[in-house]
């Protein structure tokens, strides 16, 4: 599974040693390189590209400010409400000085509710179907510290959006809160701002 | 280890694309102009008062600065720089080892790659350049290390001269790339 990730992410534009010779031929004049070794270097100069990019856009210009959060003592119904209102997956869990003290997120309610350990919509509905009754009553009392998946998996706000991705590729995460030195919340990437942030302008 | 060493005597992509007819006609032009001017001067100015202004290397420098002007090989900074440092390494090894001329001529042009790459000024023409010092005959040996300065100094720069009005006239070409 994560050799096929790796494959995926692998993926570069194919160039060929044709689209060279149609280059080379745009250019007036004689050019002393071969097909194959513009090739090379154009591979070498997008690979440098990329990495350069990747390594110079950090957390804190492609993360979003505007984070809804819980307190870990907010009614778990009230945290349902809000990622509903909101249309959000999942929240960062601060504690009264603003500290990031865990994450809670649809994957939490839903293996909380589910008989098995990972379980799916599609699941919780077959267990209604079944008649075993609303999962989620027994959780009405309960607060966000109960379910939060803790400590949660941060980043500071300096850190290269290159390794943004690795972390939440071997991490298998979707979001991450941005936090300062003092675990205070900054903001949260979502796999959308990388995707937005990583496309080359040309 | 075998199989990859023949494999790689195959070649493993295509000659580069053949050149407008404009540029062929430009290239012409420059090297007619460049190599005309600098053999009219040595027959009909020079050749009287025995001084000699032309080397064979320069026809290969004609084909880089009027035939390839943007190669890296071409720029000012390789051409002057290569015929020049060539042309003392081609005297000082004819002056040291005359009395074997094939060892002479070896370290002649051998030296002249190895100092042209490491001063980054590698002009192909440069190797005749230092290898004429040694075959050349009597009349470039009694010139000792005067010949890197008369005819081939001196010779490439009026060929640069000629290289820098004739290059830049047309719209789609543009000489030199850099200097130094």
């Amino acid at each position: 599974m994560a050799t096929d990730k790796q494959k995926n992410v692998g993926v570069s534009i194919d160039i060929s040693d044709n689209d060279m010779y149609a280059a080379l031929k745009d250019i007036p004049g004689y050019l002393d390189i071969t097909p194959g070794d513009l090739k090379e270097v154009f591979r070498s100069a997008y690979r440098h590209a990329t990495e350069r990019i990747a390594s110079s856009v950090r957390a804190e210009e492609i993360m979003t400010t505007a984070v809804h959060t819980v307190m870990d003592d907010t009614l778990l119904k009230d945290v349902a409400e809000l990622m509903a209102e909101k249309g959000i997956s999942g929240l960062p869990v601060i504690d009264q000085s603003g500290r990031v003290i865990g994450i809670i997120s649809e994957k939490d309610f839903l293996s909380a509710m589910g008989e098995k350990e990972h379980s799916s919509v599609m699941r919780i509905i077959t267990e209604c179907l079944y008649g075993k009754g609303c999962r989620a009553a027994p959780m009405r009392q309960k607060t966000a510290r109960d379910m939060m998946t803790s400590p949660a998996i941060t980043i500071p706000p300096d850190l290269p959006i290159f390794q943004i991705m690795e972390l939440f590729s071997s991490e298998g995460i979707n979001r991450a809160p941005v936090v300062d030195r003092n675990g205070v919340l900054a903001g949260i990437i979502s796999r959308a701002d990388i995707i937005r942030a990583s496309v080359i302008k040309p | 280890m075998r199989g990859t060493y023949f494999e790689k005597m195959k070649g493993s992509t295509q000659s580069p694309p053949r050149v407008s007819l404009a540029e062929m006609a430009w290239s012409w032009i420059g090297a007619f102009l460049g190599i005309g001017f600098i053999s009219f001067m040595n027959y009909h100015v020079f050749e009287k008062i025995d001084v000699l202004m032309i080397v064979g290397s320069f026809g290969a420098s004609a084909v880089l600065i009027y035939g390839a002007i943007k190669s890296p090989l071409a720029q000012p900074r390789n051409l002057v720089g290569g015929h020049v440092f060539s042309a003392l390494i081609g005297v000082a090894s004819q002056l040291l080892f005359h009395s074997h001329l094939w060892l002479a001529a070896g370290i002649a042009v051998a030296t002249a790659i190895a100092v042209m790459h490491a001063t980054r000024t590698l002009h192909p023409p440069g190797g005749a350049t230092a290898l004429i010092a040694v075959i050349g005959g009597e009349k470039i040996h009694d010139l000792g290390f005067m010949y890197a300065l008369f005819p081939v100094g001196g010779g490439v720069l009026i060929m640069l001269i000629i290289a820098l009005l004739v290059n830049n006239i047309p719209k789609s070409r543009r000489y030199p790339e850099f200097w130094i």
